[in-house]
C-alpha cells in the first residue's frame, strides 16, 4: 500500500507539530481553533490525549426557550423530568421540547472545548440508533447515557441500552411479549449492536448467529415495557419488567453460541444473554471496526484487519470491554498519524456545520432565547445536509459509516455540495436569525495570526486551521487574487496597518472585512475544506 | 477492483479518451452501435419500497384467504373489500389508482419475487437487490451501474459530452442510489430540487497523492465539477417542463408522488436522463401496520395508498405529455414479510413478495401463481421465492434497452431466464395537452433567505399565497391579492422560518399550484 508505512498500533514517536496536533483535534472535537491547536502542541501527544479523555461536568440540561403557555415549565427552566400537560392540544409543548433538545445538542457541541465527549456521543448514537422519538425526555435520557459513558464499558452500555425506554419503543421491545413475540430488537442486537452479521453460509445462518437465535433472543427479551411516553401524569419515561409478559421457557441458542441453554431468569435474563454474546471474540472485532471507521478511514482490508483491528479488539477484551484503553491506543498510534490517515475523512454534516461556526468564531450572543433560535437554525442545516441528529435514516445509522462502496462519500452529492457551499457563504457574509444579524467577525478571527500583515502568511496560517494538508501554490495565488485582486502584496499590508492605526475608521474596516469575506468563501469552497 | 486504480486528476470536461486497445472499450462500442438510435430515448424508473413490503397484504391471494385468516387475521383486510383483479387475485383496497392502471392494461404484477437463500437483514438484502448479486456473493457496484458502464464506457472521465450532455441517471432524494454505482463512479446525480444546485467557485487543485486523502479529494472534485456542469441543464429543463396531470396530491402529502412529479417534469422539459430512482420509505412494519379494529387503515394502507396514487398520477402525466411510450417503471423491496402476523398488529422480516412493472409498453398480466399458504407454515415462515428478481430486471434490460441475452447473463453472474414483461406499446387514447397552455409558475431565489419572488401566469382573480412545509402544513400565510390576467410577479419578505424544504403555494378559485423551494 503506497505511502503507508505504519501498520500497527505502535505508539507515535515522530515530530509533534501543529500538523499532527490539528489532525488529532479535527478527528476528536468539532472545529478546533488556532488556540486549541497551539494548546495541543504545547501539551504534547500524551498531554492532549489526557485532556481529550478528561471527564468534565455534564452540560446543564436543555430549557424551555420558546413555549410561553407551558403551565409546568416556565421559559428559562428545564423540562427534563417533567411530564406533558393535558392543555397541549395542538402538540406545541411536544414540538417545543423537541426543538429545545435539538437546539441544545448543537449548542453543547459548539460550546465544548477540547474533549472527545461530543464526537463519542454521536458515535454511540450512530451505533445504538434510536429515531422517531417524539417524547423529548425519552430522547434526552437515551443520549445522556452515551454522553455520560462516552469512553465507558461497551458491554454495560449494551445492557443499559437494551432496556432504555427510547430503544424499547424504537425497536418494538415494548411490544415484545410471551403472547406476541416481536423480533425487531433481537435481530438488530446481533446484527448491528454487538456481534455483527457474517457471510450467509447456509439458509438462515449468518456465520456469527442464525435465524433460530433471533427467535430465541426475542423470547429472552420479552417482558420489558417502556412506560410514560408523552405522559401527562407524574410518571415519566420508565422501563419496567412485567413478569406475565415474559416467556419463562428455557431458550436454546444455536451452535454459533455453543447451544447454550438459558433458563428463566426473569428481569436478569437479558443481562445474562448479553454476557453470553460478549463471550464471542467477534463482538470486539465488530466494534473495533466501527471505531476505526469513525476516527481513521473506512477501508478495512486484510492488512488493516490483521494489524490494527485485531490488536484493537484484543486491547478491548483485555480491558473487559472498557473503551478507553483501545481508543487511547488508536489515537496515539503511528498508524493514526501516518500520511495514510491524514485528511481521509469527509466531514459529516454535523461536523461541517458545528466546525464552521466554531472555526469562524461566530458570535452567538448571550441571550439564551436567541442562542436556542440560532442553534435550531443550525440543526436544520444539518438536516438539509442529510444528518438529522436524533433521526438517523435507519437503525444501521448513517450510511457513511457502513455502506459500501461509498462510505463517507455518501454525504457528498450535487445537492449537498451545493448546500454546503451556500451555507458557508451565508455564514461568512452574514445571516439574519429572527432579529439577530449573525456574522463572523473576520478581522477579529485573524487577530490570532501573528503574520497577518503579510497576505501570504495570512493565507498559509488560515490554511493550517482549515485544511488537513497544505494546498497548492496555485490555490494560494487564487485565494490571494480574491483578497487583493490584481494588486501587489504590500497593498494588503499597507491597508491593514492603516486599519490597525485607525480602528475606528468604519469605511476602511468594512472594506477590509469585505476582502476577507471574499477570500474566506473561496477557501471554504475548496474541496479540501470538506476533508478532516 | 480497488478504487485507486481509477484515480484520475484530469478534468471531467475533457473529451472521452479514444477507445481501442482495451477489450471493455471494444465491446461497449459494438454494443453502442447495435442499440443506440432506436432505443436512445427510453427511460426506466425504479421505485424502491424501503423496509420490506408486506406483499401478502399488497397483492392478495384471494384463493388462500381462508388460511391467511388463521395466520394473520388481525392485519388481513376483509375479503369483500379486496379490489379484485382476477378471480384468485386482488389488491389492497387502498390502491384504486393502481387498479385503474391495471385495468388500462399498463400494469404487470410478478408474483413471489426474491432470490434463493433469502437474507433477512435489511442491509444485506438491500445490498443484494442493489448489486444484483446472488446471496453468497458480495459485489460493490450496482446492476444498473454495471449496465451503464457498458453503455457509457469510462464514465465519469469525459462526461458530459456532445452525445451525452445530460446526467445519465438521477436519484430523487438525499443520496445517490447504490443500484447506479458503477465501477469507477456512481452514475446517479442526487437531487432534491432541480433548480437548487449551486455554481461552486474554485480553481484547479494539484496532483492527487496515492493515498486516501487523494482518493477522497478526487471524488469531491468530481462532484463539484459535475454539479457545476449540470446545475444549469437541470434548472433549464425543470423550467421548460410542466406537469399536466390533475391527479397529483398537494405537495407534501405524498413524498413519492412529489418525487415522481419532478421526474415527469424533467422528462417533459427534455432531460435525456435514462434512469430515475425514487424512494418510498417506511415498509418495516413490525408494529401497528394496521389500525386496531380496522385492517384497511393504518401505516401499511397509507403507504400503499401513496404508492398507488403516485404511480397513477405519474402515468397519467406522462400520457398527457405524450411521453408514455418512452417510460417503463418497476417497484422493488428488499424482502416480503412473514406469513403470520406477530401480535403487535405487525409483521416481521420474511422472504419473497410481488413486484410491479408499469408503463404503456408493459404486458398487463399477473405473472406467476399465487403463493400457496400451508395451514401450518411453521414459525417465522415467509413466502418462498419462485421468480428471481435478477430475471425481472434482466428482462427489462433486454427488452427495453436492447441488451443482448448473453450480456445480461454476464451482468448478473446468474443463470438468466428471460421473462416476457414488455409488450408492443399501447396506443394512447388521450389527447396530448399543449404544454404552452398549461399553468406556469416559478419562484426564486432558490434557496431563498429573506425574500422570495414568484412569477406565474393567471387568468386573473383573487389568489391566496402561502408557504407549506414538507408535511403539507401551511406554515406561513403570505397574503391574498387580486391579479389581472397575464404574467404576474409578486415578492414577499420572509422572517422567522426554520431552514428546510418548503412549497410556495398559490390557491385560487380555479387553481391550486405549488412549487418546491429550499430555505436557508
Amino acid at each position: 500500500m503506497a505511502g503507508f508505512s505504519n501498520l500497527d498500533l505502535t505508539p507515535y514517536e515522530g515530530a509533534w507539530t501543529s500538523k499532527e496536533a490539528s489532525h488529532l483535534l479535527r478527528r476528536t472535537m468539532y472545529g478546533p481553533s488556532k488556540e486549541d491547536i497551539d494548546t495541543a502542541v504545547k501539551l504534547g501527544l500524551d498531554g492532549i490525549i489526557d485532556e481529550l479523555f478528561d471527564i468534565k461536568p455534564l452540560p446543564t440540561p436543555p430549557i424551555n426557550f420558546n413555549y410561553g403557555n407551558d403551565p409546568i415549565v416556565p421559559i428559562g427552566e428545564s423540562w427534563v423530568g417533567k411530564p406533558y400537560t393535558r392543555s397541549d392540544t395542538s402538540n406545541q409543548q411536544i414540538g417545543s421540547r423537541l426543538a429545545s433538545l435539538r437546539s441544545w445538542t448543537v449548542g453543547v457541541a459548539i460550546k465544548e472545548g477540547i474533549s472527545l465527549r461530543e464526537k463519542m456521543t454521536l458515535f454511540w448514537h450512530n451505533h445504538f440508533v434510536t429515531a422517531e422519538i417524539r417524547d423529548a425526555n425519552f430522547a434526552y435520557n437515551n443520549i445522556t447515557i452515551y454522553r455520560e459513558n462516552f469512553t465507558g464499558n461497551f458491554r454495560d452500555l449494551t445492557k443499559v441500552t437494551t432496556i432504555d425506554t427510547a430503544m424499547l419503543r424504537y425497536l418494538n421491545g415494548t411490544q415484545n411479549s410471551k403472547q406476541r413475540p416481536n423480533e425487531n430488537f433481537a435481530r438488530e442486537l446481533l446484527e448491528l449492536f454487538t456481534i455483527g452479521k457474517g457471510p450467509q453460509v447456509a439458509e438462515g445462518d449468518y456465520t456469527n448467529y442464525t435465524e433460530h437465535d433471533i427467535g430465541e433472543i426475542s423470547k429472552i427479551l420479552t417482558g420489558w415495557v417502556a412506560l410514560g411516553y408523552l405522559s401527562r401524569n407524574q410518571e415519566i419515561a420508565e422501563s419496567r419488567f412485567v413478569p406475565n409478559r415474559h416467556d419463562t421457557s428455557t431458550k436454546t441458542l444455536s451452535a454459533r453460541f455453543g447451544q447454550v441453554q438459558i433458563p428463566d431468569m426473569a428481569d436478569q435474563e437479558y443481562q445474562h444473554l448479553i454476557d453470553i454474546i460478549f463471550q464471542q471474540d467477534e463482538v470486539a472485532n465488530f466494534i473495533a471496526r466501527k471505531v476505526y471507521r469513525w476516527f481513521v478511514y473506512y477501508e478495512i482490508d486484510d492488512q488493516i484487519e490483521q494489524n490494527i483491528i485485531k490488536p484493537m479488539a484484543s486491547i478491548l477484551r483485555d480491558a473487559d470491554y472498557e473503551m478507553e484503553p483501545m481508543l487511547r491506543a488508536l489515537l496515539s498510534s503511528q498508524h493514526f498519524y501516518d500520511a495514510y490517515a491524514v485528511g481521509a475523512i469527509i466531514k459529516n454534516p454535523f461536523d461541517f456545520i458545528v466546525g464552521l461556526i466554531k472555526v469562524l468564531q461566530v458570535d452567538y450572543g448571550s441571550n439564551y432565547q436567541e442562542q436556542y433560535n440560532l442553534w435550531r437554525r443550525f440543526y436544520g442545516f444539518s438536516g438539509l445536509l442529510q444528518q438529522d441528529y436524533f433521526n438517523a435514516p435507519t437503525v444501521a445509522g448513517w450510511k457513511a459509516y457502513y455502506q459500501e462502496p461509498l462510505y463517507y462519500r455518501s454525504w457528498i452529492n450535487a445537492s449537498t455540495i451545493s448546500s454546503r457551499f451556500l451555507f458557508s457563504s451565508l455564514i461568512v457574509n452574514g445571516m439574519r436569525v429572527n432579529r439577530i444579524m449573525l456574522q463572523a467577525d473576520l478581522l477579529n478571527l485573524i487577530e490570532g495570526i501573528e503574520d497577518r500583515h503579510d497576505p501570504n502568511a495570512l493565507i498559509d496560517n488560515l490554511g493550517e486551521i482549515l485544511f488537513p494538508e497544505a494546498i497548492t501554490d496555485g490555490q494560494k495565488e487564487y485565494l490571494k487574487s480574491l483578497l487583493i485582486p490584481g494588486l501587489p502584496d504590500y497593498e494588503w499590508t499597507v491597508e491593514y496597518d492603516l486599519y490597525k492605526t485607525n480602528p475606528e475608521d468604519e469605511e476602511l474596516k468594512n472594506a477590509l472585512n469585505a476582502r476577507l469575506q471574499t477570500m474566506l468563501i473561496g477557501m471554504l469552497s475548496l474541496p479540501e475544506y470538506q476533508l478532516s | 477492483m480497488k478504487r485507486r486504480d481509477f484515480l484520475r486528476s484530469g478534468s471531467v470536461l475533457s473529451l472521452p479518451i479514444a477507445l481501442g486497445g482495451s477489450n471493455v472499450g471494444v465491446l461497449a462500442q459494438t454494443q453502442l452501435g447495435q442499440l443506440m438510435p432506436e432505443n436512445s430515448d427510453r427511460i426506466f424508473v425504479l421505485i424502491q419500497q424501503n423496509g420490506g413490503n408486506d406483499g401478502l397484504n399488497t397483492i392478495i391471494p384471494i384463493d388462500q384467504y381462508g388460511t391467511l385468516t388463521s395466520l394473520r387475521s388481525d392485519i388481513l383486510v376483509p375479503e369483500n373489500q379486496i379490489l379484485t383483479l382476477t378471480e384468485e387475485t386482488g389488491m389492497h383496497p387502498a390502491m384504486p389508482g393502481l387498479k385503474d392502471v391495471f385495468d388500462e392494461g399498463d400494469l404487470g404484477i410478478i408474483q413471489n419475487v426474491g432470490y434463493p437463500n433469502q437474507n433477512r437483514s435489511h442491509f444485506r438484502s438491500t445490498d443484494i437487490w442493489d448489486t444484483g448479486s446472488v446471496a453468497t456473493e458480495v459485489l460493490n457496484n450496482g446492476w444498473i451501474g454495471r449496465y451503464l458502464d457498458t453503455r457509457f464506457p469510462g464514465f465519469p472521465e469525459g462526461y458530459p459530452n456532445e452525445e451525452t450532455p445530460h446526467p445519465i441517471a438521477i436519484t430523487l432524494g438525499p443520496t445517490v442510489s447504490e443500484t447506479c454505482q458503477g465501477i469507477a463512479a456512481n452514475f446517479s446525480l442526487a437531487i432534491n430540487d432541480p433548480t437548487a444546485l449551486a455554481n461552486i467557485p474554485g480553481t484547479e487543485g494539484g496532483e492527487l497523492p496515492d493515498l486516501p486523502y487523494g482518493y477522497e479529494l478526487d471524488f469531491i472534485r468530481q462532484v463539484v465539477a459535475q454539479t457545476n456542469i449540470y446545475a444549469e441543464i437541470l434548472s433549464a429543463t425543470a423550467e421548460a417542463g410542466t406537469n399536466l396531470s390533475q391527479l397529483y396530491p398537494d405537495p407534501g402529502q405524498n413524498p413519492l408522488a412529489d418525487q415522481l412529479k419532478t421526474v415527469a417534469q424533467l422528462i417533459s422539459g427534455g432531460l435525456q436522463t435514462k434512469i430515475y430512482v425514487v424512494n418510498i420509505n417506511g415498509f418495516d412494519t413490525h408494529a401497528n401496520q394496521v389500525d386496531g379494529g380496522d385492517a384497511t387503515t393504518g401505516i401499511h394502507a397509507q403507504l400503499l395508498a401513496n404508492l398507488s396514487e403516485a404511480i397513477h398520477a405519474f402515468m397519467d402525466d406522462i400520457r398527457l405529455q405524450g411521453n408514455d411510450q418512452r417510460v417503463v417503471g418497476a417497484t422493488r423491496s428488499e424482502f416480503g414479510r412473514q406469513i403470520a402476523s406477530n401480535g403487535s398488529l405487525g409483521t416481521d422480516h420474511g422472504d419473497a413478495a410481488p413486484l410491479m412493472v408499469f408503463g404503456s409498453c408493459v404486458q398487463s398480466q399477473i405473472l406467476g401463481d399465487n403463493p400457496t399458504i400451508p395451514n401450518d407454515p411453521g414459525p417465522r415462515s415467509g413466502v418462498p421465492a419462485q421468480i428471481d428478481f435478477k430475471d425481472v430486471f434482466g428482462s427489462i434490460l433486454m427488452d427495453w434497452f436492447g441488451v443482448a441475452e448473453n450480456e445480461v447473463s454476464d451482468l448478473f453472474s446468474h443463470d438468466f431466464q428471460h421473462m416476457a414483461l414488455i409488450d408492443p406499446c399501447q396506443t394512447t387514447t388521450a389527447d396530448h395537452l399543449d404544454i404552452h397552455d398549461a399553468f406556469f409558475i416559478r419562484a426564486y431565489p432558490n434557496p431563498f433567505f429573506e425574500e422570495i419572488t414568484a412569477e406565474f401566469n393567471t387568468e386573473g382573480g383573487e389568489l391566496r399565497m402561502s408557504l407549506v412545509n414538507e408535511s403539507g402544513q401551511e406554515v406561513l400565510y403570505l397574503g391574498t391579492s387580486f391579479f389581472s390576467p397575464g404574467k404576474q410577479q409578486v415578492s414577499h419578505q420572509i422572517s422567522e422560518l426554520p431552514a428546510g424544504h418548503y412549497y410556495y403555494r398559490l390557491q385560487g378559485r380555479q387553481i391550486n399550484k405549488s412549487i418546491s423551494l429550499l430555505h436557508f
